[in-house]
């Protein structure tokens, strides 16, 4: 591979580096001769405030290969926050108690089946060996009792954790626990009814974008929209951990994201999982008839963007002390923009986690060096929405396109005949890579 | 493809670069000073009142650099927008926060890098800042609350129903204004309160519907109260919409010049009650702290009752 070749291949990270480099450049410097942007304090505060755009980043970006999009992640978040901010400072009975509570148990039980199905299946293939895998059938003892019976158990041990903490405040553990599950049913459900109903997801996620505000606005209640959260007043101690510094150094939410983007992230590269999110992105209809499920796994990339939507509505509550139904408002725009910067294609098909992360640094680091020279706020998203077409015109297209499509006037040049791969060809997973660029 | 590769990349080098060239020498100026103010958002009309209050003071003391930054309406933009004036270490702070607690955490860290504080219009939850300003929104509640229990037939004899349209509901200058206003009026056997908590959420549209409504399903209102003036002005377009205009009396608040107290003056509203945005009076007292002077750790704003016969006067105060 030529050098040149490498470079265009990795444009996305030279985009990254390139605005790192404006930004030690171009950054002021302070009183004390300190370069501003490169001060560790500085880099932090970016890595932390993206953090939570990034966590539904991460959630979309799986989505969005899939060919969806999910508009109900803000909304959600919204919702995740007021349960955990009235998880975490009222105790008792209350909406968020009454609707969580629920949530974990039926989100166990399914985890439960799924898991111990999925065990059996897969066992039962081994035994029957390459080629037989969609005829693999469980018997009852293994197909529904033992693993209705290890969902029983797991519910229960998770009833068992959760409901003494009703009585007094939740803790740190049990919040992270009951949002993000609750976040994720209502994800699961905007799978459900896209995969069950054959709509089209963005009206399906637009209407649980409407619902979930609603939900989020009744649980919070008319006279408190705002849930304010004091650790050590009117909330426990150990939730301050998640606003901590790791070693004094690394934010906590941070750590979160960098967490799930490299979990998620190795979960699309090297399992079966991965490889049928990209093939259902790339020509669903084919990936169907051979012999892909692909309703569950659709249903499961919006049940954990919203799993991912709750884990950022708990840092969220932890970060800014508070939980209220406009938590997450806008976010669904910022993450699915962050995402097309990171080389996803909104057609489906293409796209890494890789990408997703340089593209929310990108977002975020832009930001922070508009923000430091201190230009005009309404000037900034102007500047805003210029780069990130701009940046997603040298992800899409290369200038001599572009230099054409002035010369010629009317016509472009022909586009090279690109064939939808039904399996992800490892041009298309190469993490950051793109696909324009198979030879 | 290689060459096309390669101009590509000089795109974006090139868009980068003259981000950088356009935005380099912002810092090049050699004040003083330089003042931090983090505003929740440009775009309402008592937020671009509140900047124009600032900068008009600031223009006053060419000593200062001051940057204002623009939450954009939201907690998590304006948290960054704070860090950010930190890092770029500021003499002092101004913020006016979104949220009580959303904003609690990075003053804090302000404080703890050792930079004044000034926190205005609305509290944060500690008390390590340097100084509040703000007006008493529950003052000006009840300043409205007494002058609708005498248009309404004064102490005692007040009588007529009434229309309250709420601001956010989960802002505690909503609650304030409400709780002021009721101090008063719910002494009077004679006033009934038609609305259970309506929220138009400070915007001139809702309140407009909510009224429309309230027009249907009552036959006589007598007075409404808005908790600012664009609610306000919006419940009196309904009840012009609907010809009923004439028979209540409409109060607002905030009587900013070019909003509540143009309304006023040409009739629309009966009256409204200023809310001083503290822009100015914080920029002074920071600049008052920076020169070494003590100051008090609150300041309270006063309000004033605006009618139809001080409204023109006003307005010639402010220039228009």
């Amino acid at each position: 591979m030529s050098a040149l070749k490498l470079i265009s291949r990795t444009k996305l990270y030279w985009g990254l580096i390139a605005i790192f480099l404006i930004g030690v450049l171009g950054s002021p410097v302070s009183s004390k001769g300190n370069n501003i942007f490169l001060s560790s304090g500085n880099l932090l505060d970016v890595l932390r405030q993206v953090s939570t755009t990034g966590l539904i980043a991460t959630g979309m970006t799986a989505v969005i290969i899939t060919a969806g999009i999910d508009l109900s992640v803000g909304s959600l978040m919204a919702i995740g926050s007021v349960v955990c901010a009235m998880l975490l400072t009222i105790p008792g009975d209350t909406p968020a108690s009454l609707m969580g509570i629920p949530a974990v148990g039926l989100t166990a039980l399914a985890i439960g089946v799924l898991a111990t199905r999925f065990v059996f299946a897969n066992r039962a293939k081994m035994a029957a060996g390459e080629g037989a895998h969609r005829h693999v059938q469980l018997d009852a003892m293994r197909g529904w009792i033992v693993p209705a019976v290890v969902g029983a158990v797991l519910a229960g041990l998770a009833l068992w954790y959760l409901l003494p903490q009703v009585e007094t405040k939740f803790g740190v553990l049990g919040v992270l626990i009951v949002a993000p599950c609750v976040c994720m049913l209502f994800g699961a459900l905007n799978g459900v009814i896209i995969v069950a109903g054959r709509l089209q997801p963005f009206i399906v996620t637009l209407a649980m974008m409407v619902t979930a505000l609603g939900i989020a606005r009744l649980t919070a209640g008319q006279n408190n929209a705002v849930l304010p959260v004091y650790t050590g007043s009117n909330a426990t101690e150990d939730f301050e951990v998640l606003r901590s510094l790791v070693f004094g150094v690394v934010p906590m939410p941070g750590l979160f994201f960098l967490g799930a983007i490299l979990l998620y992230g190795a979960v699309l590269r090297f399992t079966p999982f991965g490889r049928y999110v990209y093939a259902i992105g790339g020509n669903e209809e084919a990936a169907r008839l051979s012999g892909i499920a692909s309703g569950r796994v659709k249903i499961a990339t919006y049940a954990i963007s919203g799993l991912l939507a709750g884990v950022a509505a708990v840092l969220y509550v932890a970060q800014y002390r508070q939980g209220k139904p406009d938590a997450g408002a806008g976010l669904e725009l910022d993450a699915i923009a962050a995402v097309v910067i990171g080389g996803t294609s909104l057609m489906g098909g293409r796209g890494s986690l890789a990408g997703t992360f340089c593209g929310v640094l990108i977002f975020g680091l832009l930001s922070n060096i508009l923000q430091l020279h201190n230009i005009n706020s309404n000037l900034q998203l102007v500047l805003k929405g210029v780069i990130i077409v701009g940046t997603v015109l040298v992800q899409e297209r290369n200038a001599g396109d572009l230099l054409g499509f002035l010369r010629f006037g009317t016509t472009r040049p022909a586009q090279k005949e690109t064939v939808a791969p039904e399996r992800p060809s490892q041009e298309t997973r190469n993490l950051g890579g793109n696909a324009n660029e198979t030879p | 493809m290689k060459r096309r590769d390669m101009l590509a990349l000089a795109t974006l080098a090139a868009t980068f670069a003259a981000t950088t060239a356009l935005t380099g020498n912002a810092f090049a100026q050699n004040k003083k000073w330089t003042i931090g103010f983090s505003q929740v958002t440009t775009i309402e009309p008592c937020r671009a009142q509140f900047n124009k209050d600032i900068l008009a003071e600031a223009a006053k003391h060419p000593e200062i650099n001051l940057i204002i930054t623009d939450g954009e309406d939201k907690t998590e933009k304006q948290v960054a927008d704070v860090e950010n004036l930190i890092r770029q270490e500021v003499d002092a702070l101004l913020v006016s926060p979104k949220e009580s607690a959303g904003l609690t955490g990075v003053v804090q860290k302000a404080i703890d890098a050792k930079i004044p504080v000034f926190v205005l219009d609305r509290n944060v939850d500690t008390d390590q800042y340097t100084q509040f300003v703000g007006g008493d929104n529950e003052l000006i509640g009840r300043a409205a609350g007494e002058y609708a229990m005498e248009l309404l037939g004064g102490k005692g004899k007040a009588a007529g129903n009434v229309v309250e349209i709420w601001g956010g509901m989960g802002t505690q200058p909503a609650h304030d204004r409400h709780d002021g206003f009721h101090e008063f009026t719910d002494k009077e056997p004679g006033i009934k309160n038609l609305l259970d908590q309506q929220s138009g959420d400070w915007k001139q549209d809702q309140a407009y519907n909510i009224m429309a409504n309230a027009l249907k399903a009552n036959e006589k209102i007598d007075l409404v109260y808005g908790h600012n003036d664009p609610m306000a002005y919006g419940a009196y377009l309904a009840a012009k919409d609907a010809g009923r205009e004439k028979e209540m009396k409409f109060i607002g608040i905030d009587g900013l010049p070019d909003e509540g107290v143009q309304m006023v003056n040409k009739g629309e509203l009966t009256a409204t009650f200023t809310y001083v945005t503290p822009g100015a009076e914080g920029l002074r007292q920071a600049i008052k702290f920076l020169n070494g002077e003590k100051v008090e750790k609150t300041i309270t704003l006063p309000t004033q009752k605006i009618t139809s016969e001080n409204a023109a006067q006003v307005l010639k105060d402010n220039g228009l």
